[in-house]
C-alpha cells in the first residue's frame, strides 16, 4: 500500500450531509394539480387543492427556513479504485501505416476534375445527340428533353415540337448540362482518390448506375410526364459514357501531395523542436 | 448550528415494502427522481405505444371496423400528446436528472426540493391527462379523452366545436407538465453553472452536460409560448374570451403560430439530448476521444438557435406570403448545416476507432443512419412547393417518426443499455439486448419505410380507414406488421429489464471502461454521490486516473 | 502494488475556483422563462390592436395610469435601498424601506382594481365584450397576478422581519426577491407602452 493512498483515505469523511427527504413539494404539486382539476370536475376539488397547495408551500418554506433540513449519510467503504481494463493506450501518428493510411496523402488537383467534367460532358452530349438522331431523326430531341426538367410546358409538348430547334430550350439545356458536368467532374476529382480499388470502374460504371437507378425510381413519382419520354437504356449509356471519360481524364492527371502526413507545426512552417514528439501541438 | 439531523438512511436499510415505497415518495435525491422520471416515462411509453399498435391494426386493411372513428381520434390525440409530454420529455429530463450532477461531480442538483416538485407536478399532470378517459364527459355528457390532435388547432378547440371537458383536460394537464419541466430546466442550468467540481471549466464539461444546458435553455424559451397559448384557450373556453374565436374577429392562425413557436423547438428539445447520449456512447465504444468537442457543442447551440426561427414551416399550407415561405424554407434548410457537422463528427469519432459492437453501440449506429435519412426527408419537406404536395400525408408522419423513433427512441434504448449498470449495479443481458435491437430495427423499418410511399401516393394522415384499390393496401399491411414486431421488441426489452434486475451479471463501478465521472462511483452510486469532491483536469477525468503517465490534460 | 511503480505526471494546481451563486442563476433562469411567457401575451395584444369588431375601443375608455406607474417604478428604488440596508446590517432601516415597497406595490394593485371597476361598470367592457377586452384583461391581469405574487412574498419577508427572524445572513435571498420585483417592473414598462401608448 503506497503512502499516497493512505493519505487520501484520511481525507474521506465518515458522514456526508444530504438534503433531508420531504413530502411537502409533492403535496404542493398535488394541490396545484387538484386546484386545476377542479375546473373540469367540481369546485370542491379546487378548494381542497388550494388548501393542499398552501399547506405544501408553508411546509416547504419550513424545510428551508431558517436553515435547510439535512441528514447525515454514512459514507460507504470506497468503491473499487479506478483502473483501466487495458492500461496501455495506442497512439497513432498521422501518416503512419494502418487504417489512417486511407487519409489521402495524394490528391488530384481541382483542374483535373474540371477537365474531366468538360471531356465527359462533350462525350455525353455527343451520345445524346446520336440517340436523338437515331430514335427521332432530330439532334434537338434530347436537348429539349433536358430543358424540360426546368421548363414544365416542354414535357407536355408533342414529339414534333420536341424535335424542332428551340433557342430558349437550347440555352437552358446548355446551362444545365454545363454546370452539372463541371460539378460532377469536380466531385470525381475529389472522390476518386478515396475509392480504394479501380477508380475507373467506380467512376465509370458504379456511380452512373447508382444515380440512374435513383432517378429511374423517383422520376416516376416526381414527374411522370417527363418519365414517359425518357429512353432509359440510352440514358444509362450516356451516363456511363460521361463516367468513363471523366474518370479516365481524372485518373490520368498527375497527383499532388497534401502534406497531411507532416506535423501541423511543420505544415505551418513553424520551428517547434520538442513539441513534435507529443501529439501535434501548434 | 440548529440543524435537524434525522436518522441516517443506513439504519433503516431493511424496510417493509410500504416503508420503501414511502422512501421513494418523499425522496429529494436526484438519482431516485431521475429513475422515477424514466420509469414513469416508460410506463406511458407502453400505454401510448399500445394505442399506436391499435391504430396500426385498424389501418392494416381497408374498410376495417376494429376501432370506431371517435375512438381512433382519441387514440391519435392521446398517442401524440403522451409520446411528447409523458414519454419523451420525462425520460430525457430523467436522464439529465440522473446524469448531470454525477457528471459535473456534484452531490445533488442545485434545488433538490424544486426537483421533487417538478417531478410530482409532471406525474400528477400525466395522471390527469389519462383520467380524461373517465372524467372527460364533464357536465355535457359529451366527449371522453381529448380528440383534437396533439396540436389542437383552433377554432376546433373552442367551446362551440369541442363540447364537454376533453379539451380542457388536454390544456390543464399539459400546462402542469410544462410547469414541471420548466422547474427541471431551471435546476439543470443552475447545477451546470454553479455546482461543477474543482477544475471542471465550461470547456471541460462532458458533452451530455453541455447539451443538457442547451436543452434546458430551449425549454425555458419554448415551453412558455405553449403555456401562454393554452391559458388564452382556457380563457376562451371558460371566461368567454375571443382569442381564437373566429366569429368575434379572433384568429385561428395565431394559435398555429403560437403552437409551432413551441412545437418546433420541442422537436429539438427531444432530439438534442440524444445527440448528447450519442456523443458519450460512440467515443466509449470506439475507444477514441470525441472528434471535435468544441465544434460539437457549438453546432448544438447553433441548432438550438436556428430552431427558434423555423416554426412556420409547419404552416406552408395555410398560405403565407412568398417572402414568409422563402424565409422559413431557407432557415429550415440552414438547420442541416450544424446537423451535418454533428454527423460528420460522430463518423470522425468512429473512423479508425477500435469499435466494440455491444448493444449500446448497435443502437447508436442505427441512430446515425436513421437520423440522417430523417434529416434528408426533412430537407425535402422544407421546400415549400414540395410541402404543399405532401403536407398532412403519411410522408410527414413517416418523416417525424424517423426522427422520434429512428433517432430518439433508438438512442434512449442505447442510453438505457449504457447506464443501466450504473443505476442498478447489474448489466442488461447482452443476448436479449441483441434480439431486442434486431427486432426493433426490422419492425421500425417495416413500419415507417413503406409509409413514406403511402404518403407520396396521397394517403392523408389522421384518417381512421381508407378505401381499397388505391394502392395503399400492401404498404399499410406491411406497416402494421412492423408495428407488431416493434411491440414484440419492446416486450423483449421489458423482459430483459426484469430479468437483469434479478439475475443480471454484476456490473462493478465501470463496466464499459468509460471516462466520465459517474463511472468513478459505486454502482449504484451512494446517496451522496462523491464522498470527496472530485477534482478534474481534462474532459476525460477517468482517463487521467487510469493513465497517470499519459493524461489528457497535456493535450487539451 | 504495480501501479505505485509508475511515477505519475503531476497535474497543475487549480488556483481559484469561483462559481456563480445558485440563487442568482436560478432567478435569472426563472426571469428568462417568464419573459418568454409575457412576450406571447404582448404579441397577441399587438396582433389584435384595432381588430375589435364592436365598441368600446381603447382610445375611448383608456387613460394612462400615471400615478400607478410612478408608484410601481419607484418601488424598484425602495427595494434596492432596503436590500442595501440589510447588507449593512441595519435590519430596522431594511424593515422601513421594505414596508414602503409593499405599500407602493399595494397602491399599484388598488389603482388597477379601480381602473378595472370603472371599465367594467362604467364602460361595460369585460373580457368577453370584444377582442380589446379579451387581450387587455388577460395581459394586464397577468401582470397584476405577478405583482400579487411578488407582494405575497414581500409580505412574508415583512412578517419575518417583524418577528425578528431576519438578519444580514438573508441579504442574498432578499436581493433575489428584489430581482424578481425589478422584472415585474420592467414588464410593466412594456405593458404600459403596448397598451397605453401603441394600442391607443
Amino acid at each position: 500500500m503506497s503512502e499516497a493512498s493512505d493519505q487520501s483515505r484520511e481525507r474521506v469523511p465518515k458522514t456526508v450531509q444530504v438534503p433531508a427527504p420531504t413530502a411537502w413539494p409533492m403535496i404542493a404539486a398535488l394541490g396545484l394539480t387538484m386546484a386545476f382539476a377542479g375546473l373540469v370536475t367540481s369546485f370542491v376539488v379546487s378548494a381542497v387543492g388550494a388548501v393542499l397547495l398552501l399547506a405544501g408551500a408553508v411546509g416547504w418554506f419550513g424545510e428551508v427556513f431558517p436553515q435547510q433540513h439535512c441528514e447525515l449519510a454514512e459514507v460507504e467503504p470506497a468503491a473499487a479504485p479506478v483502473i483501466a481494463a487495458r492500461a496501455a493506450a495506442a497512439r497513432l501518428a498521422v501518416g503512419e501505416q494502418g487504417h489512417r493510411g486511407i487519409l489521402p496523402l495524394e490528391i488530384y488537383p481541382y483542374s483535373a476534375g474540371i477537365k474531366g467534367g468538360i471531356a465527359g460532358g462533350f462525350v455525353m452530349a455527343g451520345l445524346a445527340v446520336i440517340h436523338g438522331v437515331l430514335a427521332h431523326g432530330s439532334p434537338w430531341y434530347t436537348i429539349n428533353i433536358l430543358a424540360a426538367t426546368a421548363m414544365a410546358n416542354l414535357a407536355n409538348a408533342s414529339t414534333a415540337a420536341l424535335s424542332a430547334f428551340d433557342p430558349q430550350a437550347f440555352m437552358v439545356a446548355l446551362v444545365i448540362h454545363g454546370i452539372v458536368s463541371l460539378l460532377v467532374g469536380l466531385l470525381y476529382g475529389v472522390m476518386l482518390p478515396i475509392v480504394p480499388r479501380n477508380p475507373i470502374f467506380f467512376g465509370g460504371v458504379v456511380a452512373p448506375l447508382l444515380w440512374s437507378g435513383i432517378l429511374y425510381a423517383s422520376l416516376k413519382v416526381i414527374n411522370p410526364v417527363l418519365d414517359a419520354r425518357i429512353e432509359w437504356r440510352w440514358f444509362v449509356l450516356c451516363q456511363i459514357g460521361f463516367g468513363v471519360v471523366a474518370g479516365l481524364v481524372v485518373a490520368r492527371s498527375e497527383r499532388i501531395h497534401t502534406f497531411q502526413h507532416l506535423p501541423f507545426a511543420m505544415r505551418m512552417g513553424i520551428e517547434a523542436p520538442g513539441v513534435m514528439s507529443k501529439r501535434e501541438r501548434g | 448550528m440548529e440543524q435537524e439531523i434525522a436518522l441516517s438512511a443506513r439504519e433503516q436499510a431493511e424496510l417493509p415494502l410500504l416503508g420503501r415505497l414511502h422512501e421513494w415518495v418523499v425522496t429529494v435525491d436526484h438519482k431516485r427522481l431521475g429513475l422515477m422520471y424514466i420509469g414513469g416515462g416508460l410506463l406511458f411509453f407502453v400505454v401510448a405505444g399500445l394505442q399506436a399498435v391499435m391504430m396500426r391494426l385498424q389501418l392494416a386493411v381497408p374498410d376495417n371496423h376494429l376501432v370506431p372513428p371517435q375512438v381512433f381520434n382519441r387514440f391519435l390525440t392521446m398517442h401524440g400528446t403522451a409520446m411528447v409530454f409523458l414519454v419523451g420529455m420525462p425520460i430525457l429530463t430523467g436522464y439529465f436528472n440522473y446524469l448531470v450532477p454525477l457528471m459535473v461531480g456534484a452531490r445533488d442538483l442545485a434545488f433538490p426540493r424544486l426537483n421533487s416538485f417538478g417531478f410530482w407536478l409532471w406525474f400528477f399532470g400525466a395522471l390527469l391527462l389519462y383520467f380524461s378517459y373517465i372524467g372527460g364527459d364533464g357536465l355535457y355528457g359529451a366527449g371522453s379523452a381529448p380528440d383534437v390532435g396533439w396540436f389542437a388547432y383552433a377554432p376546433l378547440t373552442e367551446r362551440a366545436f369541442s363540447r364537454g371537458n376533453s379539451t380542457d383536460y388536454w390544456i390543464l394537464s399539459i400546462f402542469l407538465t410544462s410547469v414541471g419541466s420548466t422547474a427541471t430546466a431551471v435546476n439543470i442550468i443552475t447545477t451546470a453553472f454553479c455546482m461543477r467540481c474543482r477544475g471542471m471549466t465550461l470547456g471541460k464539461m462532458p458533452v451530455v452536460v453541455w447539451l443538457a444546458v442547451v436543452v434546458a435553455f430551449m425549454m425555458l424559451l419554448a415551453l412558455p409560448p405553449l403555456s401562454a397559448a393554452q391559458v388564452m384557450l382556457l380563457l376562451d373556453r371558460f371566461a368567454g374570451a375571443h382569442f381564437f374565436d373566429t366569429q368575434a374577429g379572433g384568429s385561428a392562425l395565431l394559435w398555429q403560430h403560437f403552437f409551432w413557436i413551441f412545437g418546433h423547438p420541442e422537436v429539438y428539445i427531444l432530439v438534442i439530448p440524444v445527440f448528447g447520449f450519442a456523443s458519450e456512447i460512440i467515443p466509449v465504444f470506439s475507444r477514441k476521444v470525441i472528434f471535435g468537442y468544441q465544434v460539437m457543442v457549438a453546432a448544438s447551440i447553433a441548432i438550438a438557435f436556428i430552431s427558434m426561427g423555423v416554426w412556420a414551416h409547419h404552416m406552408f399550407a395555410v398560405g403565407m406570403t412568398p417572402a414568409g415561405n422563402a424565409f422559413f424554407a431557407t432557415s429550415t434548410m440552414l438547420v442541416a448545416v450544424p446537423t451535418g457537422i454533428k454527423i460528420f463528427n460522430w463518423i470522425g469519432t468512429i473512423w479508425g476507432g477500435k469499435i466494440r459492437l455491444r448493444v449500446p453501440m448497435l443502437f447508436s449506429l442505427a441512430f446515425l443512419f436513421q437520423f440522417m435519412i430523417a434529416g434528408l426527408t426533412g430537407i425535402m419537406l422544407a421546400v415549400a412547393p414540395f410541402d404543399w404536395q405532401l403536407t398532412d400525408t403519411y410522408f410527414v408522419v413517416a418523416h417525424f417518426h424517423y426522427v422520434l423513433i429512428g433517432a430518439i427512441v433508438f438512442m434512449i434504448f442505447a442510453a438505457s443499455y449504457y447506464w443501466f449498470p450504473k443505476a442498478t449495479g447489474r448489466m442488461l443481458n447482452e443476448r436479449l439486448g441483441q434480439v431486442h435491437f434486431w427486432l426493433f430495427l426490422i419492425g421500425f423499418h417495416l413500419t415507417f419505410d413503406p409509409l413514406h410511399f403511402a404518403g407520396i401516393h396521397g394517403m392523408p394522415r389522421r384518417i381512421y380507414t381508407y378505401q381499397p384499390g388505391r394502392g395503399l393496401e400492401g404498404l399499410n399491411l406491411i406497416a402494421s406488421i412492423g408495428a407488431v414486431i416493434q411491440a414484440l421488441a419492446v416486450l423483449v426489452f421489458v423482459i430483459n429489464v426484469v430479468y437483469s434486475l434479478a439475475w443480471g451479471e454484476e456490473a462493478g463501478p465501470d463496466p464499459w471502461d468509460a471516462w466520465t465521472l459517474e463511472w468513478s462511483t459505486a454502482s449504484p452510486p451512494p446517496e451522496y454521490n462523491f464522498a470527496v469532491e472530485p477534482e478534474v483536469y481534462s474532459r476525460r477525468p477517468l482517463w487521467d486516473l487510469k493513465h497517470p503517465d499519459d493524461p489528457d490534460w497535456l493535450y487539451e | 502494488m504495480a501501479t505505485a511503480a509508475v511515477s505519475p505526471i503531476v497535474p497543475p494546481v487549480h488556483a481559484q475556483w469561483n462559481l456563480p451563486r445558485r440563487g442568482r442563476a436560478g432567478i435569472l433562469a426563472l426571469i428568462l422563462t417568464e419573459t418568454a411567457f409575457f412576450s406571447i401575451f404582448v404579441a397577441a395584444y399587438v396582433f389584435y390592436i384595432g381588430k375589435s369588431l364592436s365598441p368600446p375601443y381603447p382610445r375611448d375608455v383608456l387613460s394612462p395610469p400615471i400615478v400607478n406607474t410612478i408608484c410601481l417604478l419607484s418601488s424598484s428604488i425602495t427595494i434596492v435601498l432596503a436590500v442595501r440596508a440589510l447588507r449593512a446590517g441595519h435590519t430596522r432601516v431594511f424593515g422601513l424601506w421594505w414596508l414602503v415597497t409593499f405599500m407602493l406595490g399595494l397602491e399599484f394593485l388598488a389603482g388597477t382594481a379601480a381602473e378595472w371597476y370603472g371599465l367594467i361598470y362604467h364602460d361595460h367592457l369585460t373580457i368577453s365584450t370584444n377582442l380589446f377586452g379579451t387581450t387587455f384583461y388577460s395581459l394586464v391581469g397577468l401582470h397584476a397576478m405577478h405583482v400579487t405574487i411578488g407582494l405575497i412574498m414581500i409580505l412574508v419577508v415583512m412578517l419575518l422581519t417583524a418577528g425578528g427572524h431576519l438578519s444580514r445572513r438573508y441579504a442574498e435571498h432578499t436581493e433575489m426577491l428584489s430581482w424578481y420585483w425589478h422584472f415585474v417592473d420592467a414588464v410593466w414598462v412594456v405593458v404600459f407602452t403596448t397598451v397605453y401608448v401603441i394600442g391607443r
